[in-house]
């Protein structure tokens, strides 16, 4: 068998576009599950039974189920159940959103929890306000401990897009796989499409260990 | 709407998505299995291994944190039969694309549960004239086992989970069949809930039953 490499460079302006949406995807997906994460950490620490139970129930469900089938179900149920057709992208966005912020919620309670309550209380009887406290006390040090598992979790993210390519959602493993089927050049393009993946994670990867070293807080 | 649901279809074929859940948990002990002796292999080969073995694999770890399951699994799948000559059915591409996924993590678990116990306590292990085979073996690992107990669990729920995703090369495990069934009963819907509430009941048990494990033996990882 005789492998044709020609047909990567060919296809470089429809690859570049999927990048560019694959990083859109992500990008998107984050802006959307900070807030999310921090709104349901919040709710979990609230001192509200249900709320805390609310927040509890989704953030474990979406922890414990697969990326693909929420997809799946995004893409078949949602529509029906809220009554509204979703392009692709809003559809893959969603279901990458809710996955995400259930993690980031971990992530930020987390944080939170682990800034010992005597600080709190300390800082109050000097005589700061709650705003104070929060900012100038719990905040600095809970970003500390938030920021390398946030990292990871864009880490996961960036790779987890590729899951939306089932339901045509046009980023880098979809934009692969099509040309992959209408040229039959299957060795060249799956390689093509792990190698702009590599090239794109392995940084990512590299740069995650680092804010781990920098802003990692060991006991 | 949802007002009219239908399940019988589901029910009609509850035999077809037992098989498939089957195929799911098969495949998912199978590799947490293999993942845990690769990954064991690889990770003591980093920590301990001479520098060129070390960077090797430290390189081969990195590349797996970079690459997507799924651009593994259908390369492994498609790809490699080109490359090697010989093509592997669905259900053994995905063990060994998911093994080779999967070890990478759990060689990096083990070399942060390794790299957590103190150096002071292996110099003063070897001080007292302990060999580098005992040190590893009575003081370093009994403690970072426990230590590591969290993440391995995770690793079984990411190995579950990750295993849907060999759906997309047609391994008959429970979300291909619940996709197949959804297309032939027009019933996605009834089918995508039920497939997620299963999904449910096998992984958050699951996590729970690590994290109590861990509360119970947490006192003996600590130093």
């Amino acid at each position: 068998m005789t492998f044709d490499w020609g047909i990567v460079w060919h296809y470089r302006a429809a690859l570049a576009d999927g990048v560019v949406m694959t990083v859109l995807l992500a990008v998107a997906t984050m802006l959307i599950a900070i807030p999310g994460g921090i709104v349901l950490a919040l709710m979990r620490l609230s001192p509200l039974r249900p709320v805390a139970a609310a927040s509890a129930c989704f953030v474990e469900f979406f922890r414990n189920i697969p990326l693909i089938l929420l997809v799946y179900w995004a893409f078949y149920v949602m529509p029906v159940a809220i009554g509204i057709e979703f392009s692709a992208f809003a559809t893959g966005l969603a279901a990458l959103s809710l996955n995400v912020s259930a993690y980031n919620a971990e992530t930020f309670r987390a944080g939170i929890v682990s800034i010992r309550r005597g600080q709190g209380e300390a800082a109050l009887a000097l005589g700061m306000s709650r705003w104070q406290v929060m900012r100038q006390v719990v905040l600095p040090q809970a970003v500390r401990r938030v920021l390398p598992v946030l990292a990871s979790t864009w880490v996961s993210l960036f790779k987890d897009t590729s899951l939306v390519s089932v339901i045509g959602v046009s980023e880098l493993a979809y934009v692969s796989l099509q040309i992959r089927s209408q040229t039959f050049r299957i060795l060249e393009m799956l390689t093509a499409m792990a190698a702009i993946y590599w090239l794109l994670g392995y940084p990512q990867a590299k740069l995650v260990d680092w804010i781990h070293r920098r802003y990692g807080v060991s006991e | 709407m949802l007002g009219d649901l239908d399940f019988s279809p589901l029910l009609e074929s509850w035999r077809y998505l037992a098989a498939g859940l089957g195929v799911t948990l098969a495949l998912s002990a199978l590799t947490v299995v293999s993942s845990l002796l690769l990954g064991a292999a690889i990770g003591f080969a980093r920590v301990y291994g001479p520098v060129w073995i070390s960077r090797i694999l430290t390189f081969y770890i990195d590349s797996m944190r970079a690459i997507p399951v799924l651009v593994v699994l259908v390369w492994m799948y498609f790809a490699f039969p080109l490359v090697a000559g010989i093509s592997l059915p669905p259900f053994w591409a995905a063990w060994a694309a998911l093994t080779l996924h999967v070890a990478a993590y759990v060689a990096e678990i083990l070399r942060a549960g390794i790299k957590s116990i103190r150096s002071g306590q292996t110099r003063a292990a070897l001080a007292l004239g302990m060999s580098g085979v005992q040190v590893v073996g009575k003081v370093v690992l009994p403690q970072a086992v426990i230590r590591m107990l969290p993440a391995l669990g995770s690793v079984v729920s990411v190995t579950i989970k990750d295993t849907a995703i060999a759906a997309t090369i047609a391994v008959p495990e429970y979300m291909e069949r619940s996709q197949t069934l959804a297309g032939q009963s027009f019933r996605p819907v009834e089918v995508f809930t039920t497939a997620m509430i299963v999904y449910f009941i096998i992984l958050f048990p699951a996590t729970r039953a690590v994290d109590m494990l861990y509360r119970r033996l947490a006192h003996l990882g600590r130093s």
